[in-house]
């Protein structure tokens, strides 16, 4: 965050202009050669070898059965999987927005941080897989139990992140603010918020590869939509080539970098 | 804040400065091992406008003495006066410098001058502040951001962050001894230049004889712990002043009769 105090300009801009661009594009198509032609040989081998033994398609379908599949089914694959992201999405917006503000809260307050803190340790603890069929119980079947099981999922790496986040603030600065007669909430606002800017989007970053995770199961507890769902149900119908085709749309989904660099620029807007 | 009365003094139309009156202060900081006197029953007496060095050996409670003063922490014992104010809670007339910038790295250079503005919600101090930022020769960077500025040009930066809202009170805790010495000898003539133009009642702790002699009028030199005044030094140097009075016999001499009083007390071995 801060870089060293006695940088002089000239210095910054020679250790910029080292960096040259021109061996980046080459080294990077070099890079992905070799993973890519991994790749084809592994699935060759995979295609050659559920042919040459005849593995029946309900335990292990061939990848060119896979393929066929997500063509032929991609409508449906697609309208489950909105359905995942959605309920991910709006179960990570929730978790957003409850541990920002339980973070401002345990950090304003040394009674809440106390009373809160151990318990939240503690809560931390469980494994939320554990207390899925819980949420059926609470919320009943359907989006709801599975956007407040995401919440539950995802809600911990930003609270945790938050916290830590605020503290981190030099101590100094606020110092210098009260001095200047700032009150609690210009202090958060000016010093705190600001410093903690890297380590919250650091939670929101965990808790976004985590959300559809949490999304995904409780698909399988509670839902009766969602690629959770249509996972179980394949599986369940011995519909493999189905079951594969949803584990490899999932995957490349949730493989899409996380949009981090947008939080960064709410840093510039707020200070 | 301050109701105008003798205490307080006009200079060249500018700002308002505050005088300051410690009777019989005391802080003792109580402790599991037992309590820590930091600073001994003393008085000083400040007239508005007037720029004031305190010199001391490290831990004399020169800092705890600027706490005080600044409403940061309360005394243990005794009275404290900015103005005719007694201060029981952090004074807001008031600018502090550091030893540390501590610039902030996401707002622009501009930005952290306007900080003490935002927190007490002025407006309309752009101008001074860009004016400030000119005369502290660091005007061209108003829009970069505090990581492209050397040492010395943050530290001029936290100086016109201080100035902004022209306050009644300036105190510069230690803000030099992060610099290298020939930075140290700039911003010694930009202090006491600012000092005159500025005519703000200024505190300045150092650990430096000659910094405490150049950029004041008046030098308390204080033992350490408990903190207590030894000496009360005139300083009768014309303003502006120049770097070469530092050669002078008369300069000289009232470095040897503060470095005397550290012999005394041991901190120095002459």
């Amino acid at each position: 965050m801060s870089v060293g105090t006695t940088q002089p300009i000239a210095e910054v801009e020679r250790a910029a202009s080292v960096k040259t661009p021109a061996s980046g594009a080459g080294s990077l198509a070099a890079g992905m050669l070799w993973p890519l032609l991994s790749g084809a040989i592994g699935l060759a081998l995979w295609e050659g070898l559920v042919r040459l033994f005849k593995v029946p398609v309900f335990i292990l379908p061939a990848p060119s059965q896979v393929i066929v599949t997500i063509v032929e089914q991609w409508w449906y694959l697609l309208s489950q999987l909105a359905i995942t992201t959605f309920a991910a999405g709006l179960g990570l917006v929730m978790a957003i927005v409850f541990g920002l503000a339980a973070g401002a809260a345990i950090t304003a307050s040394r009674l809440v941080d106390r009373m809160l803190t151990p318990w939240l340790v503690i809560a931390h603890a469980v494994p939320k897989v554990v207390i899925a069929p819980l949420f059926l119980v609470w919320f009943g079947f359907g989006l709801q139990s599975e956007m407040f099981f995401v919440v539950a999922f995802t809600f911990f790496p930003v609270i945790v992140n938050t916290v830590t986040g605020l503290k981190s603030a030099d101590p100094e600065q606020i110092l210098m603010v009260r001095a200047m007669g700032a009150t609690p909430t210009q202090v958060l606002r000016k010093i705190q918020f600001p410093s903690a800017l890297p380590s919250i989007c650091a939670g929101i970053k965990l808790a976004v590869t985590l959300a559809p995770v949490g999304a995904v199961i409780g698909e399988f507890v509670a839902s009766n939509q969602g690629l959770g769902h249509l996972l179980i149900r394949a599986v369940g119908d011995m519909d493999t080539p189905l079951a594969f085709a949803a584990v490899t749309v999932f995957s490349i989904s949730s493989s899409e970098g996380t949009p981090c660099e947008l939080i960064d620029a709410v840093k510039w807007l707020t200070s | 804040m301050i109701a105008a009365d003798q205490s307080l003094a006009r200079s060249n139309g500018r700002g308002v400065s505050a005088s300051i009156s410690l009777k019989n202060v005391e802080k003792v900081y109580g402790g599991p091992s037992g309590d820590l006197h930091a600073i001994a029953p003393l008085s000083i007496e400040l007239p508005a406008g007037e720029a004031v060095s305190i010199v001391g050996p490290s831990g004399c409670g020169k800092s705890t003495l600027m706490r005080l003063i600044a409403g940061l922490d309360a005394p243990t014992r005794g009275e404290i006066r900015v103005g005719h104010q007694v201060v029981a809670k952090p004074v807001p007339d008031i600018g502090i410098v550091f030893q540390r910038d501590l610039l902030l790295d996401w707002r622009t250079v501009l930005g952290n001058v306007l900080l003490p503005a935002e927190i007490k919600g002025l407006s309309g101090l752009e101008g001074r502040a860009r004016e400030l930022l000119q005369e502290f020769d660091v005007g061209a960077f108003a829009d970069s951001y505090p990581w492209q500025l050397s040492g010395g040009m943050r530290q001029r930066v936290a100086i016109a962050r201080a100035l902004l809202t022209r306050p009644a009170l300036l105190f510069l805790d230690e803000p030099f001894s992060a610099l290298d010495a020939l930075t140290r000898d700039q911003m010694n003539v930009l202090l006491q230049r600012v000092q005159t133009t500025e005519g703000v009642t200024t505190l300045l702790i150092t650990h430096s004889i000659t910094e405490a002699i150049f950029c004041a009028d008046r030098v308390l030199v204080m033992s350490g712990r408990p903190g207590a005044i030894m000496d009360d030094i005139r300083v009768p140097f014309e303003r502006p002043r120049r770097l070469a009075i530092r050669e002078t016999a008369e300069f000289t001499s009232i470095g040897r009769r503060i470095r005397e009083h550290f012999e005394k007390v041991g901190v120095l071995v002459g």
